[in-house]
């Protein structure tokens, strides 16, 4: 048996490298500086002194052309065939676990210069080596080797020449944001220069060394916008220093974040979204990694344990300078509190420390308005919880006249937030309300009155059989509500199963049947009459059933429109039948009283 | 109240996966089916499934789906035939977990998506795929095998689960028939982060947890359990919840007690048996182990779970299933989950 070798086709290779593997053509800039620095470091690591520089020279030819040069270790024949000829072989990767200083370490970053340029000249001389080199490739796959006979200074120089739609990437501008943007922080210093102008490019500390004061100024400066705090952040496994600083506006948790990540002071990307956990939406992080590892395209961390492990360290110091901030500046802990409650919510579901730490200062909407834990405490050992905040508004005005403190807890977390609160504070009761056994806490009937409402009670259960209602009476304030409709929301599913009956198909319709009946009791809504209602006793009292049924129906419907229940057909007949009938009930008594 | 309808939607988008979230669009549906157009039904019915789904829910979703292939049958060009196969499928996964729908039923559903999906121009591999979980569950191991078979022959087409998905799936296959080894090679690409999707490796975590300690690979299960359990939130994931506690309940009681807490409620609020059953087989030996101490902490929902009440949960819902497919099939997974238990207590390095 004989073994062979895949064939690549190199053109489609270096294709697939260079046009696809990166999402914006100025990476070029990066991979040349990380090799350059790369570079300088493996000169250093020799024990050769020198200061370490690179250049960046524009020439206003046709096409345009650019060198980019550093003073570093230099290729070798061998150097070159082995790794600038071989894609996917890199110098720095025979010693992967000790080779911490560089940065790159695939093999294909100089390929991104294919995008840009039809061709890359690379002359060199290796820190070990007397001759210079130079490299032609060609992005069919081709390239060419000779040495030159003029003696060359120790280091590599890269010259670019722009494909004519790449042009603007060879502009001065463009050059210099994109120096900037990847090596405003790289601690070799970087020129570049056209026309004899030469300008420094990193000469500024980066954010992640800087004063707190310091840092609250540059992210005003670079984010046109004060940050409420600077929070330091490190993380000893991830070799991460940086800072998170406190946006001053409420940020929605479906946001995009876009934090600033460095590796070993090179960019490499301004919207990393997940390097923080993902509570963490109230901050935006610039930080800096020594040991975390990038993917090939070098825009984001392979998400292996170290980088899990590292993002949980990160919100760890979040969480502690939070918990820090309540014994130092207690305006500054509630300013927070106030501007990103949301976030806060989200963190506290999450951790029971911070959980302890925040619900006191929460707040939440409540019978008696919206009202922070602490205040509601401090009236409430007992508290009911809606599961929804259509339940909420069922009951809300009328929970309130009864003293009830009812939480609403239809907004994100809330029912969550207000259920644990008996794991910290063991003396309060908590109830998740059953929206239909409310009206059960008002007060009954005596024994007299109660024998008065049954006729009527009756026949409005006729009535509203077919709406799946049951009505009951009950004497409870404020007195102008003449009824409370309460349904919980599996009367909705109740209406979707219906639905469903009506029209699936014969394998369906019994396999609906039997959820129907089999997994849910058939939900009933309640209509509570309020016997301290004049209008409900009058209607009680009348012996008039023509009058009580419009009653009746107008009592039911006129519950639905100010619940925001949806009406279906035979309900809005209703509505429309009572109201009318009230209406002629009128013109003939002004009638008669006319005649 | 069309008005109304994006209130409710607006706020449907903001709320976590859940109950309250599919209360809400329950609403949305009612609105849509009493004042919109058949295709707002039909789309808020769509987006429906998914959030049943993700609630836990199968049953509704099960509803709601009834409606939607009763309205594609009625009118086959106005909705989409791969999005609807698509949800069909999960109809499958889900259908033999409700111990209520009898067997003849679940079957002709399985022949009537096998028609659909031929008449549509797909190939069999998903109903294959569905085939095995549904025979796995009733004990028919021989056509489990069968199907297994079949399902991996057959080729990819658009009606199959993504890559991740499906090799997760080919590792459970695996655990579920006892072979432990061959169940973590296939999990392998995924644990080495290769191969994922939305659901994947989060799912996986939680399956390969019990085969490595059982494997006496505690390191690395302790590793993915204590990265893996922050991931995993909400009810749809019972069945995942329920390894996470029997993992803890054996090595870190602490944690344990804190799963519970977080996820007995979705236990609760499950109307489906298989779901239940399966949670409720770990808190029943989390609930053992915890009361083993004496305990001051109150335990979520402590006065109506206790272990005499789950006893007589497990026993309730494993009749009906033995009931429902006509052998005794659940005592014996039963009997198989307690052995699991005593071979990873054995395994633990206490």
């Amino acid at each position: 048996m004989n073994n062979m070798n895949f064939q690549v086709n190199l053109q489609g290779i270096i294709d697939l490298l260079s046009n696809h593997l990166y999402s914006d053509p100025g990476v070029f800039i990066r991979e040349l500086l990380q090799n350059g620095i790369d570079a300088i470091t493996g000169r250093k690591r020799l024990g050769h002194t020198f200061e370490g520089q690179i250049k960046v020279e524009l020439f206003t030819s046709t096409p345009r052309r650019m060198s980019f040069s550093d003073n570093g270790l230099g290729l070798t024949q061998t150097d070159i065939e082995l790794f600038l000829a071989r894609i996917g072989s890199s110098i720095k990767k025979e010693n992967l676990d000790t080779s911490d200083d560089f940065i790159g370490h695939f093999g294909v970053g100089i390929l991104s210069c294919f995008v840009i340029s039809e061709e890359i000249v690379l002359i060199t001389r290796s820190a070990v080596s007397e001759e210079g080199l130079e490299w032609r490739g060609r992005p069919d796959g081709t390239y060419s080797l000779k040495t030159l006979t003029k003696k060359v200074p120790i280091g590599t120089t890269v010259y670019l020449s722009a494909k004519p739609e790449y042009e603007e990437y060879f502009e001065y501008y463009q050059v210099s944001n994109l120096l900037n943007k990847y090596g405003e922080y790289l601690p070799t210093p970087i020129v570049l220069s056209e026309d004899n102008y030469n300008m420094n490019i990193n000469e500024s500390s980066p954010p992640w060394l800087m004063s707190k004061k310091e840092a609250m100024e540059y992210v005003e400066r670079t984010d046109y916008s004060t940050p409420i705090d600077i929070i330091p952040l490190h993380s000893h496994l991830g070799g991460v220093t940086g800072i998170a600083h406190i946006l001053p506006y409420a940020v929605s948790l479906q946001d995009e974040k876009k934090h600033r990540v460095y590796l070993k002071n090179m960019l490499l990307s301004d919207k990393m979204s997940n390097i923080l956990p993902s509570w963490a939406f109230f901050v935006n992080s610039i930080i800096n990694t020594t040991s975390l590892k990038p993917t090939a395209s070098r825009e984001g961390f392979q998400e292996n344990d170290l980088f899990h492990a590292v993002c949980d360290e990160l919100g760890v110091c979040i969480k502690r300078y939070l918990i820090e901030l309540v014994d130092k500046d207690m305006d500054l802990f509630q300013q927070i509190i106030r501007i990103h409650y949301v976030s806060l919510k989200t963190m506290a579901v999450e951790d029971d420390a911070l959980y302890e730490l925040f619900i006191r200062h929460l707040k939440f909407e409540t019978s008696y308005g919206d009202m922070k834990m602490d205040d509601i405490l401090k009236d409430h050992t007992t508290i009911l919880v809606t599961a929804s905040l259509d339940e909420f508004r069922q009951i809300a005005r009328v929970a309130k006249a009864q003293e009830l403190m009812v939480i609403n807890g239809g907004y994100v977390h809330d029912l969550d937030l207000v259920r644990n609160l008996t794991q910290v504070e063991p003396h309060i009761t908590v109830e998740v309300l059953d929206i239909l056994k409310f009206s059960n806490r008002f007060e009954e009937l005596d024994n007299e009155d109660h024998a008065l409402t049954q006729p009527f009670l009756k026949y409005a259960s006729h009535l509203l059989e077919k709406f799946q209602c049951q009505p009951l009476v009950r004497w409870f304030e404020p007195s102008e509500i003449p009824v409370m409709y309460n349904t919980n929301q599996e009367v909705n599913f109740f209406r979707l199963t219906e639905e469903s009956e009506k029209v699936a198909n014969p394998l369906f319709s019994d396999i609906v049947l039997v959820i129907k009946d089999e997994l849910y009791e058939k939900p009933y809504a309640k209509l509570c009459f309020n016997y301290n209602n004049v209008m409900v006793r009058k209607a009680m009292e009348s012996s008039d059933l023509t009058l009580q049924k419009a009653s009746i129906e107008l009592f039911y419907t006129q519950a639905l429109l100010l619940g925001n229940h949806p009406m279906g057909p035979e309900e809005l007949r209703l509505m429309n039948d009572s109201l009318l009938h009230f209406m002629n009930r009128g013109f003939e008594n002004a009638n008669g009283a006319l005649q | 109240m069309r008005e109304r309808y994006n209130e409710l939607r607006r706020m449907s988008w903001e709320l976590p996966q859940g109950k309250q979230k599919i209360m809400v669009m329950e609403k949305m549906i009612r609105i849509a089916d009493l004042y919109m157009t058949e295709e707002d039904a039909y789309q808020t019915r769509i987006s429906y499934l998914t959030a049943a789904s993700e609630a836990g829910a199968s049953e509704k979703m099960i509803i709601a789906f009834a409606w939607c292939l009763a309205k594609f049958e009625g009118n086959p060009g106005k909705y989409s035939y791969h999005e609807l196969l698509w949800y069909y499928k999960w109809i499958l996964g889900a259908i033999w977990k409700i111990p209520e729908i009898r067997l003849e039923q679940i079957e002709s559903l399985f022949e009537h998506f096998k028609v659909m999906s031929e008449q549509y121009g797909y190939n069999l591999r998903a109903y294959y795929h569905k085939q095995v979980n549904y025979t796995l569950s009733i004990g028919n191991f021989d056509a489990a095998a069968k199907a297994y078979k079949l399902w991996r022959t057959i080729p990819r087409d658009g009606l199959a689960d993504c890559k991740a998905c499906e090799q997760n799936l080919f590792g459970i296959y695996m655990f579920r028939i006892d072979y432990i080894k061959r169940g973590m090679q296939a999990m392998k690409p995924i644990l080495e982060g290769k191969l994922r999707c939305g659901s994947i490796p989060e799912n996986t975590y939680s399956q390969v947890l019990l085969p490595l300690l059982k494997l006496g690979k505690y390191e690395q299960a302790s590793k993915i359990a204590n990265k893996a359990y922050h991931m995993i939130k909400g009810p749809e994931y019972l069945s995942e919840h329920g390894k996470f506690l029997l993992f803890f309940t054996v090595t870190s009681p602490t944690k344990a007690k804190k799963v519970y807490n977080e996820t007995i409620e979705f236990a609760l609020d499950s109307k489906v048996g298989w779901d239940r059953l399966e949670y409720f087989l770990c808190a029943r030996f989390f609930l053992t182990e915890w009361h083993k101490k004496k305990r001051k902490i109150q335990l979520v929902a402590g006065d109506q779970v206790t272990l005499a009440w789950l006893d007589q949960e497990i026993q309730r819902i494993s009749q009906a299933f033995n009931y429902r497919n006509g052998n005794d099939y659940i005592h014996l997974f039963i009997a198989q989950h307690y052995k699991n238990i005593q071979e990873i207590k054995d395994a633990y390095p206490e």
